[in-house]
């Protein structure tokens, strides 16, 4: 019996043994991810989250493609139309926006995702070693933010001409990373100019910050070509017609001799050119060309081009020359190129900036507006002008800068107006809650302090 | 110490051997009523170890002692004791009864005979999973158990497949069931680097199983503790028994077809309907005719030219099946074996899509000494897996009926598939048809997942004390998973001009599981019945995946990624995850009559918040068999009425790893140069879900078992889901994972078995039937939104559909209408209707989830013929059907082919219908909204079973022991009103399981139920089979 007891308290103890070793093995660490609290331990690693950021705008959500997408589509009036399957480009075009809008939710979702990337870099921003990173990442960072937020307020608020932006609703302004979710997390939408006085006060320092030169990262000229296009939207001509010229002063900056230099190219890539102050970069290997999936008849060929905008073409424009018929369908190939970059920021917009601004202001800061017209017309292959009319200087903007996402925001700047394609006598305004993005459906579920837009 | 564990070792041989020195053989033959032999059945010598099965004629030998007496039992008939006396012959006939007591039922860490089981069990044998035409054991027993919810969700091979004990318990964490192979718990997360799940369990050779136990209330599964919420299902595979050897070898083959198909347009009715379409949107007549002249590959002549192409035909195929079996099994009194192979080729009903598996297993026991047993399980299979593309996917066969009828098969001036050249470019063709053609994906490209799983134990039972066995287990679950996709230059229009597109995968799952634990069972006064279990397990699941991603390949020729010259992706990712338990169960039973129990299971898990890291899991039942009484004793006509309750608590732990903890991710470079963000909020508190169920249950039997069954009545309550909760997305996180929330599910399930004739003509009827009500009770946060109208919504039954409610057709212009349902300050609701689906209210339009599920099983015999058929059937759930705003919206939103129902519509003022105007790209109508939501109940006959046993003497003539013959068909009939595919539908892209390994997770996998897209019907399949025993 006592052999027998023995026995079964080594079983018993053997069993003991077993567990007490193991209470230790609970403690597994993540191999793929890091912990939140060890990684922005040093100055490479606020560099690397910086770096993070670009990758969240590099996003199809954003400007891989959806932001400037929404933008012309929601603007057209019949030069194109879009017979793809997706549903949600399907409602912009037709102006016609469900509350569960895929595209709508994903941008939002994306570009605050990218906003708190940034947060999380400038909370940490006095972890860089020298001042210089510390002033160039900080610049980089209000860069990135100022970005979004722009888009954001433009594409679900109304437009800062349209009643009062000290009173229309904006988008919430989040300018600290979030690490607890609380009730401080159920924010309110700023109002419009809020919004713009932020991203003017960003962009502002960012223009202090940024060297003249950073590779393809934001610099000093990115940020006053963004700061032009931001008071280009307010109305504010002389201090858009001061930040475009300042933009065009980047050293070694300059229009490539043909347009289609600017979008085209003989392998699959496609990099920044002298023209570019700002583009997103994509290779085979990061990010993807939204606009080529969607545009490129060699690749969905969603978006089939109509007689009414090759009709706006004058004879002899060399940019009428990016497009191809494929079985009498004409398809842009603007966006031909695989994994081009993608151009957000490029002295052609700024020229034409600074030559509305100019005109509407009536100066002549830096060029006359009539040169910067010609300028940007003699690289089309076009005669130059010899008078100029606003009519003139905002055709010439369109086909200069067509699919490049201009479309809705310059409808809105001109109060202009555009109709459903399949009713073309309908008149939306530029003031019409169909050319407002709803709220996401789950962002008003999540947060109850949110307000939804009108026609919602 | 070692010579003091030898000495009982060696005392215990010589006792041994003696007894051997007094044994004598008995042979037998053991029949049912009818006459028939049964293969199979367990014949033991009492209260000893000894044992052997008969063989297929129903022969059995056994060398016992003189005086001994055997118990000889088989699950669905009646345990009898035979005492041996001085025969040396024994014909032993078996009284069928599908609730016998005395049937030993499979339980975790051990087994208890059905009389003392205070818990809710399902214990299904062999023959309900054997040589059905299926690649996973699980579609087999479709309504078979009370209670158990199995959906297959697509007619694609191999893919994921619902299984539901007592309704869904959690919103964004796993819904399937614990699995147990032979005391292991074994690895069933999805590893397919697709957004739809494969399914590991499949991996499993039905034709192995020797039963399966389906643990549903807390009293069976609590010593399963924070898995066991979903139910946990234990196989045990089959093994040797004492006996010359016999080999069995099986072959089975057949051709199976889809169960419906769905009725589109016909050249002529698309010309027709699409040019009103166009002229409504405001086309030209010449541009009607261009267009159609696109769509008709250029041929001007399309109105004339008699091309009118099925192409759903086109992606059908007649499926072809074949599976190979042999076994052998035997052994003597020390040392038993099973031996199996299989191999099984199935050819789908899509084109492009096969399944084809290998198994082998190996179990080996061998009683070493009197005291000392040991053995080993191992399984090995490798399956061959040619996968589609996600149902969501262009390249989908299904997405096929998309395609215009105008448009010829083969594309005129290329002479090839239309699609695949353009002869005016010399490229494929990028816009022609308008939409990709998935065939070209199909001949052109594939996706093969291959799998080899090595699942096995040791195990050893050490008797320390009569009546206490130490036992330890040590088992492991390896998978290696390689998948390898290849696609054609011609597929450029899907993948990207890249010249071939290539990836890779790999993945080395392995788990690791180790059990100990002592097992006590003493009788005292014979009154007394005493049943201890006490045990640890620790296990670790590690899991390593690489892959690779590629294009640029110098000809299609080069598959491998070797010769792609541009690496567009690669990556290599590890995850791990740990669960320390200590578990123990007591059970009391006195007289017979009275019955207690008590268990419980302390969880350790890796995955919890370092706040809460282990979990207590207890469950108390009692029952009480009131047969046994002496006032119910022999009463004729009530011969059997228990009632059992029980109250525990379980836990589900299926969510990610790491989930607890607030993490950076490496993967956001940008273009070369290294970057890291936010990927997630810390929730240090995260812990398990934790459910209390409560189970009433009531077992009967009258007129000596020829009618009886069970009735359960449950109430599971989990608090503390572990929810992806949305945030605001402002913070820069979409979701919080975090213990918020609660659902409900309570339900009844009824089983009747009643053998309604007995004799040379057999007939038995088995029917179960279950109700779920299902209810997410609380969120604390706001609804949780699904891919189309599913959500977890307050009050709601989960996944149910809440959007717009359509009001049919405007009659004078032809637009869809919706109901506001907008409430106004008195609560009057506004029945009011509008054309702009963003004013409509968003009201519950349906519940995905079923009200009553059930299966009729007919059991016939008949000389050595037999039938089988079970009709399943489904009641009160909801399908949408998700394709419908392409293909049933009368081409508002493109010029997707549209089914017949649209030839319906609105045309001029005045017109009453259901079907708004068509119109191009006209937007009207598609909103999702309940014009899309249909009816899914639907019955089923899934399997009906003719089979034909020769005669044994006339199978010794061909020195057979036995020999059967059988036909089988697999949903030969289905009876419901939806008008698409398949009602069994769960659209893979949207309802799989999160992978592991890639982080991948898909929290809504739960919510979305119930949605058709594109989904492949179930096959119907028809076989013939024979099963040779010698």
């Amino acid at each position: 019996m006592k052999k027998i007891l023995y026995q079964a308290a080594v079983a018993a103890l053997l069993s003991t043994s077993l567990l007490t070793a193991c209470n230790k093995k609970l403690d597994v660490d993540p191999v793929d991810n890091i912990d939140a609290s060890t990684a922005l331990a040093t100055s490479a690693d606020v560099e690397a989250a910086m770096v993070g950021a670009y990758t969240g705008i590099q996003n199809v959500d954003a400007y891989g493609g959806y932001f400037q997408l929404t933008s012309d589509l929601l603007a057209d009036n019949g030069d194109i139309a879009f017979v793809g399957t997706f549903i949600p480009p399907n409602q912009f075009q037709r102006k016609v926006i469900l509350r569960d809008n895929g595209f709508v939710q994903t941008m939002w979702l994306n570009a605050y995702n990218t906003v708190n990337r940034v947060n999380s870099v400038l909370g940490a921003i006095d972890r860089l070693d020298t001042p210089g990173k510390q002033a160039r990442i900080e610049g980089e960072a209000k860069f990135v933010r100022s970005l979004l937020y722009f888009d954001l307020v433009r594409l679900f608020g109304k437009a800062w001409n349209d009643g009062n932006p000290q009173s229309n609703p904006g988008v919430p302004l989040v300018l600290t990373p979030t690490t607890v979710i609380s009730a401080a997390s159920q924010v309110s939408r700023n109002t419009v100019a809020e919004v713009y006085t932020q991203v003017i006060a960003d962009l502002t320092t960012a223009e202090n910050l940024l060297p003249g030169s950073n590779g393809f990262f934001a610099n000093k000229y990115a940020a006053a070509a963004l700061l032009a296009r931001v008071y280009l939207q307010q109305g504010n001509y002389p201090a858009a017609a001061a930040a475009a010229n300042r933009a065009l002063q980047v050293p070694g900056g300059a229009l490539v001799p043909s347009y289609a230099d600017e979008f085209t190219s003989n392998n699959d890539l496609l990099g920044n050119t002298s023209e570019d102050l700002f583009a997103i970069q994509v290779t085979a290997q990061s990010g993807r060309n939204e606009l080529n999936t969607f545009y490129s008849a060699s690749r969905r060929g969603d978006v089939e081009i109509q007689k009414q905008l090759l009709d706006q073409f004058e004879k002899g424009d060399t940019r009428a020359k990016l497009f191809r018929t494929l079985s009498g369908v004409v398809y842009t190939t603007k966006y031909d190129v695989l994994y081009g970059n993608i151009k957000l920021l490029r002295l052609a917009e700024m020229y034409l900036t600074r030559a509305e601004a100019n005109f509407r202001a009536g100066t002549s800061v830096g060029a006359s507006p009539l040169s910067d017209i010609n300028r940007i017309r003699e690289r089309a292959g076009l005669p130059a002008l010899t008078t100029l009319t606003l009519p003139a200087v905002l055709k010439e903007r369109k086909l200069e800068l067509l699919f490049e996402g201009f479309s809705l925001h310059d409808l809105k700047r001109t109060q202009g107006s555009t109709s459903p394609p399949n009713m073309p006598t309908e008149v939306i305004p530029f003031s019409s809650n169909q050319l407002v993005l709803p709220i996401p459906l789950r962002e008003i579920n999540a947060n109850p302090n949110l307000v939804q837009n009108p026609g919602y | 110490m070692r010579k003091n564990y030898l000495l009982p070792l060696m005392g215990s041989l010589l006792v041994a051997t003696t007894a051997v020195g007094q044994t004598r053989a008995v042979s037998g033959r053991v029949t049912d009523a009818g006459g028939s032999g049964l293969p199979g059945v367990t014949v033991l010598e009492k209260g000893t170890s000894n044992g052997t099965s008969t063989g297929t004629d129903g022969s059995f030998t056994l060398s016992v002692p003189a005086g001994a007496t055997l118990v000889i039992s088989s699950i669905g008939f009646e345990t009898q004791s035979v005492l041996v006396g001085n025969r040396t012959n024994l014909p032993v006939t078996l009284r069928s009864n599908a609730t016998e007591l005395g049937e030993a039922v499979v339980v975790g860490y051990g087994s208890q005979s059905k009389a003392d089981l205070t818990g809710s069990v399902v214990q299904l044998g062999s023959k309900e999973v054997a040589n059905v035409a299926l690649p996973s054991f699980e579609q087999a027993i479709q309504g078979k158990a009370a209670g158990v919810f199995i959906e297959s969700g697509s007619g694609k091979l191999g893919q994921g497949i619902r299984v539901r004990v007592r309704g869904v318990s959690s919103i964004s964490g796993d819904n399937q069931p614990l699995y147990v192979v032979d005391g292991i718990p074994v690895v069933s997360d999805n590893l397919s680097s697709t957004s739809a799940a494969t399914n590991p369990i499949s991996d499993i050779n039905p034709n192995d199983i020797a039963s399966i136990s389906i643990l549903k209330d807390a009293a069976a599964s609590a010593i399963y503790g924070s898995r066991a919420t979903n139910g946990v299902v234990l196989i045990t595979t089959k093994r040797g028994q004492q006996g010359g050897t016999r080999f069995t070898v099986g072959y089975q083959t057949g051709r199976s077809e889809p169960t419906r198909k769905r009725e589109f347009l016909n050249a002529e009715e698309y010309r027709t309907l699409l040019t009103e379409a166009l002229q409504n949107f405001g086309s030209s007549a010449a541009s009607i005719d261009a267009r159609l002249t696109r769509y008709a590959a250029g041929q001007a002549d399309y109105a004339t030219n008699g091309v009118d192409t099925n192409w759903q035909n086109e992606t059908f195929q007649k499926g072809r099946f074949s599976q190979y079996d042999i076994s052998a099994s035997g052994g003597n009194e020390k040392t038993k074996f099973f031996f199996s192979g299989q191999y099984s080729d199935n050819n789908g009903i899509l084109v492009g899509n096969r399944y084809q598996r290998i198994n082998t297993r190996f179990n080996l026991d061998n009683q070493a000494t009197d005291r000392l047993k040991l053995g080993l399980n191992i399984g090995l299979s490798r399956s061959d897996n040619q996968r589609l593309p996600n149902d969501n996917a262009f390249s989908s066969p299904m997405q096929i009926v998309a395609l215009a009828p105008i448009t010829p098969f083969i594309d005129p001036r290329s002479g090839l598939l239309s699609g695949v050249l353009d002869p005016s470019t010399g490229q494929p063709n990028s816009t022609y048809p308008f939409y990709y053609n998935p065939l070209i994906s199909v001949r052109n490209g594939n996706y093969l997942t291959t799998s080899y799983r090595v699942l096995g134990n040791a195990y050893a039972q050490f008797r320390l004390l009569p009546g206490l066995m130490f036992n330890s287990q040590l088992g492991t679950d390896i998978i290696n998973q390689d998948e390898n996709q290849f696609l054609g230059r011609v597929t450029a229009r899907n993948t990207g001009p890249t010249n071939g597109f290539g990836f890779n995968a790999a993945t080395t799952s392995a788990r690791v599981v180790v059990n100990n634990f002592l097992a006590f069972d003493k009788v005292l006064n014979e009154l007394h019945t005493l049943d201890f279990t006490l045990g640890t397990s620790y296990e670790a699941t590690q899991i390593k995946s690489n892959s690779v991603t590629g294009s640029q390949f110098a000809s299609d020729s080069y598959k491998t990624l070797v010769s792609a010259a541009q690496i567009t992706a690669g990556a290599t990712n590890q995850t791990e995850n740990t669960l320390v338990s200590y578990f123990g169960r007591a059970s009391y039973n006195y007289a017979g009559k009275y019955l207690a129990g008590l268990s419980a299971r302390l969880d350790g898990s890796s995955r919890f918040g370092v706040n809460k890291r282990y979990g207590f899991f207890p469950a108390a039942s009692a029952g009480w068999l009131i047969s046994e009484e002496s006032f119910l004793k022999d009463n004729a006509v009530l011969s059997m009425l228990k009632i059992r309750g029980s109250i525990g608590r379980t836990g589900n732990q299926g969510f990610a790893n790491f989930a607890s903890r607030a993490l950076y991710s490496g993967t956001s470079g940008y273009v070369g140069i290294p970057g890291q963000r936010p990927l997630q909020l810390a929730s240090p508190d995260l812990t398990w879900e934790t459910t209390t169920q409560t189970d009433v249950g009531l077992e009967y039997g009258f007129l000596q078992g020829r009618i009886s069954g069970e009735v359960d009545l449950y109430l599971k309550k989990t608090t503390g889901l572990a929810l992806s909760q949305p945030v605001p997305g402002t913070s820069g996180f979409a979701t919080l994972f975090k213990n918020v929330g609660n659902m409900e599910n309570r339900g009844i399930e009824l089983s009747l078995t009643t053998r309604n004739i007995e004799g040379p003509f057999n007939w038995t009827t088995s029917v179960n039937a279950a109700r779920n009500r299902n209810r997410v009770t609380k969120l604390d946060g706001p609804p949780i939104l699904g891919n189309f109208l599913n959500r977890a919504q307050e009050g709601q039954p989960l996944g149910v559909f809440v959007g717009p409610e359509y009001a049919g057709v405007d009659p004078a212009n032809g637009n869809a209408l919706y109901y506001l349902n907008t409430t106004d300050t008195n609560g009057n609701l506004n029945r009011s209707t509008t054309a702009n689906s963003n004013e409509a209210e968003l009201v519950p339009l349906g519940n995905p989830n079923p009200t009553w599920t059930g299966g009729l099983t007919n059991t016939f015999s008949f000389k050595g013929f037999d039938l089988t058929a079970t009709l399943v059937g489904v009641f009160g759930n909801k399908v949408f059907d998700g394709g419908a705003q392409f293909y049933s919206t009368g081409f508002n939103n493109g010029p997707d082919n549209q089914t017949r129902d649209q030839l319906n519509r609105w045309q001029k003022p005045g017109d009453i219908t259901n079907v708004p105007r068509a119109e191009y790209f006209g937007g009207n109508g598609i909103a999702l909204s309940s014009q899309f939501v249909r009816n899914g109940s639907y019955g089923r006959l899934r399997t009906a079973t003719l089979g034909y046993n020769i005669p044994v003497a006339v199978a010794q003539r061909a020195k057979l022991q036995s020999a059967r013959v059988f036909v089988q068909g697999l949903n030969l009939l289905t009876f419901t009103d939806y008008k698409g595919w398949d009602p069994e539908v769960s659209t893979d892209y949207l309802a799989g399981n999160s992978n592991p390994t890639t982080g991948v997770t898909n929290t809504q996998g739960n919510i979305n139920q119930g949605i058709d897209f594109y989904t492949a019907p179930q096959p119907r399949t028809y076989t013939i089979g024979v099963t040779l025993g010698f």
